[in-house]
């Protein structure tokens, strides 16, 4: 029943392209797309911070997300935390105490992973923003369907037929889980499958993030 | 003396505790603090239940409405859960809109809600096409002393086994609804998840079940959600130190065993509410 | 209202009380551990909670700090699922607003507040339940919660309410009572001083009758004193037990 892609095969990522520094107001900007997938996102910072919202030592990230329709609400705010959470793990926020470090991400076009995505571009953007970092992320969407088969960067038609969504996001360094994310139900064996499927890609653009950029858009 | 060096040093002050496998209130690192439930404490609410997790405190009301079903689904009733932080539960909540905090909870309870299937919701059509139930799930924190998904999801599972629905009908002349019969049916409710929250300490350490002070101090946060056969219906951790394989073995399977526990829990206080 | 009879031929009430009767108060102090004070009252099938944090330092905006009192800030709100309509505003509709405002100028005739200056206290009530008698059911717990927290008062202060059925004045009224349009007295009294800190009546009552019904209301209020003054000396007797103990 599940709807095979075109352009690939099931257990291949989509097409990925990346381009970083294309707005010339933010410090550092990225657009990141999968298959049909795009979003754009942009980072101001260090800059000077409200007092209110100011730590003595560190910086204070904020996300913003911006749906491509309509007025955010709870499932945005919901993504803006686990986005946030990820930069803070990874941003080395202490070198910045008493500054703000902002990210808007703007979703351009959603056709399936879109959290992966967006954890993608936050990375590059946050490269070519040149702010310090502990390690680089990558973030890898897969879905199971009804038969228990794993599809990698499933697209929307593909995420509507699943039996559960699970998106991973990967670290550079000993490529571990920083952030596991998953809807539906699942066993722990299913889980473990997944999780093994995605490192091998999420490995493959941690160890040359500029490398995929290149290669993909030649 | 103490109070003065968890003033000065917290985490150094977790350290010294943690390297003799003890926490300061006396538990042990996979412990969890003593849970409690209370059904059916709101009459004015058509099914309630208020849980005490420590002194994390929770109180779930539930209140039916009718409603006419989307075109979509005309079969298909709704339930929308909502998570309240008032200032009243904690000084770190400002009055006004809902906080972060908050919303992030709720939308949290949200996916787990629609993920585990909890509902059927095809058991709140009345009419089909015309009139099915509505279920707004309020959970308020009352005392927020850590770890309030946890307690979240236990008040809704309890409220909504709670839920004793009047029998209605929709009159054919009038097309309006009405009351068929005083007595009320309770809900089945088809899954029965349970969260285990554990937070992770300097990098590495795994505590379960977290006070506020602790999640405060942790560099990461898990969350995993099992329901009653065995699966996984979430395993949620947004971002923080990284995880090993064995370390979210280990977290999978506290989870399965509290959840057992607390569905026992819940039956046990079920059967002594019927005699 | 037909066939509804809310005082009978004996004296009774609809829910069985004498007309001085109190419906049955519960209370207990200290029970969440994250406020400074808290409080949980049961006036029959009332069921309120409320909450102290304080004297701290004012928060958002120094401009609101006064240089020679405490600055009160109180909010009441009521559950969703309070009511037998779920309530969709829970807090910041106009009659919680009013209502947050009486019980800021109630607790502001009662606290010490030349004991703090440029600072805060925070007083949270929220309704669990609702079944007449909110208001009255919300100072009460406040006046609990704000001396578990500690805070100097000139004096308790206790509400009730009070009303007139067949021109026989009665205590305590319940939501039913409140509902059939007879006039409802609320009173706020510090039963001292005999001081009355906030007087409030909604609909008609000749004037002939105001001073039984406000009798009755006073007499409520240096009843609920009596069970409210017992229960402190209970839970500090409990307290003050436990710390000898150890």
């Amino acid at each position: 029943m599940t709807s095979q892609r075109a352009d690939c095969g099931n257990l291949e990522l989509r097409s990925q392209s990346c381009e970083q520094n294309l707005l010339s107001r933010p410090d550092g900007s990225a657009t990141y797309c999968q298959g049909d997938t795009s979003v754009i996102v942009a980072v101001y910072g260090p800059a000077e911070v409200k007092q209110s919202k100011e730590f003595l030592d560190k910086a204070t990230l904020e996300v913003i997300f911006k749906p491509k329709v309509g007025i955010p609400g709870c499932s945005e705010k919901f993504q803006e935390r686990l986005i946030r959470n990820t930069c803070e793990t990874i941003v080395l926020t202490a070198l910045h105490p008493r500054s703000s470090i902002n990210i808007i991400i703007q979703v351009m076009h959603n056709a399936g992973s879109l959290l992966s995505c967006c954890v993608n571009s936050t990375c590059m953007a946050l490269l070519d923003a040149g702010l310090p970092m502990s390690c680089l992320v990558a973030a890898v969407t897969c879905s199971l369907s009804c038969d228990g088969d794993i599809i990698l960067d499933p697209t929307s038609q593909q995420e509507k037929e699943a039996k559960a969504i699970l998106t991973f996001v990967f670290e550079s360094r000993d490529n571990e889980i920083i952030t596991s994310n998953t809807h539906g139900i699942y066993s722990i064996k299913q889980y473990y499958s997944c999780v093994e499927a995605c490192r091998k890609y999420g490995f493959v653009s941690c160890q040359s993030p500029l490398g995929t950029t290149n290669t993909v858009e030649q | 003396m103490a109070a003065d060096f968890k003033t000065a040093q917290p985490v150094e002050y977790y350290r010294q505790f943690l390297k003799k496998d003890v926490r300061p209130d006396g538990r042990e690192l996979g412990e969890i603090r003593s849970t409690i439930v209370n059904i059916g404490s709101i009459s004015t609410a058509e099914g309630s239940a208020l849980v005490k997790l420590g002194n994390t405190t929770v109180i779930c009301g539930i209140k039916a409405e009718l409603c006419t079903p989307t075109n979509d689904e005309p079969k298909k009733g709704f339930v929308v859960p909502n998570v309240d932080l008032p200032p009243l539960c904690s000084p770190r909540f400002r009055p006004g809109p809902p906080s972060e905090q908050a919303q992030v909870v709720s939308q949290f309870i949200a996916d787990v809600l629609k993920d585990s299937k909890m509902v059927n919701h095809e058991d709140l059509c009345i009419a089909e096409g015309k009139i099915v139930w509505v279920l707004y799930c309020d959970m308020m924190c009352l005392d927020y002393d850590g770890n309030v998904i946890d307690a979240c999801i236990i008040s809704l599972l309890a409220a909504l086994r709670n839920v004793a629905l009047p029998s209605i009908e929709v009159d054919e002349e009038t097309a309006k609804p009405k009351l068929t019969s005083s007595t009320s049916s309770t809900m089945t409710v088809q899954s029965l998840p349970v969260s285990t929250s554990f937070a992770i300490f300097d990098n590495s350490i795994l505590i379960a079940d977290p006070t506020n002070e602790e999640e405060n101090l942790a560099t990461g946060v898990v969350t995993v959600v099992t329901n009653e056969c065995g699966e996984l219906c979430a395993l949620h951790k947004p971002g923080g130190s990284s995880l090993s394989e064995s370390q979210i073995q280990e977290c999978v399977k506290r989870s399965f065993s509290r959840g057992d526990e607390i569905r026992k829990l819940l039956d046990e206080t079920f059967n002594s509410l019927d005699r | 209202m037909a066939g509804i009879e809310l005082l009978s031929d004996q004296g009774f009430r609809a829910d069985g009380r004498r007309p001085h009767e109190l419906r049955k108060i519960r209370c207990r102090m200290g029970v969440f551990r994250q406020a400074d004070g808290s409080a949980y009252i049961e006036q029959g099938n009332t069921k309120v909670l409320a909450t102290v944090y304080g004297p701290h330092e004012i928060t958002g905006g120094r401009s609101k700090a006064l240089h020679d009192k405490v600055l009160l800030n109180c909010q009441y709100s009521m559950a969703t699922f309070s009511t037998g309509e779920r309530k969709t505003r829970p807090k910041g509709d106009r009659r919680s607003q009013e209502m947050s405002m009486n019980l800021r100028r109630t607790f502001q005739a009662a606290i010490l507040t030349h004991l703090y200056p440029r600072s805060q206290i925070d007083i949270y009530v929220q309704v669990l339940q609702s079944d007449g008698g909110n208001y009255c059911a919300c100072v009460n717990a406040a006046t609990l919660a704000v001396i578990d927290a500690g805070i100097p008062m000139r004096d308790y202060v206790c509400a009730c309410t009070s009303s007139l059925l067949e021109d026989t004045p009665v205590v305590d009224i319940s939501y039913l009572e409140e509902s059939v349009g007879s006039p409802e007295m609320v009173v706020a009294l510090l039963p001292k001083s005999e001081q009355i800190v906030l007087f409030q009546q909604n609909s008609r009552l000749h004037v002939d009758n105001l001073e039984k019904v406000l009798d009755m209301g006073i007499k409520g209020c240096t009843d609920v004193y009596g069970i409210l003054d017992q229960s402190v000396r209970e839970h500090v007797t409990e307290v003050s037990n436990l710390m000898m103990s150890t």
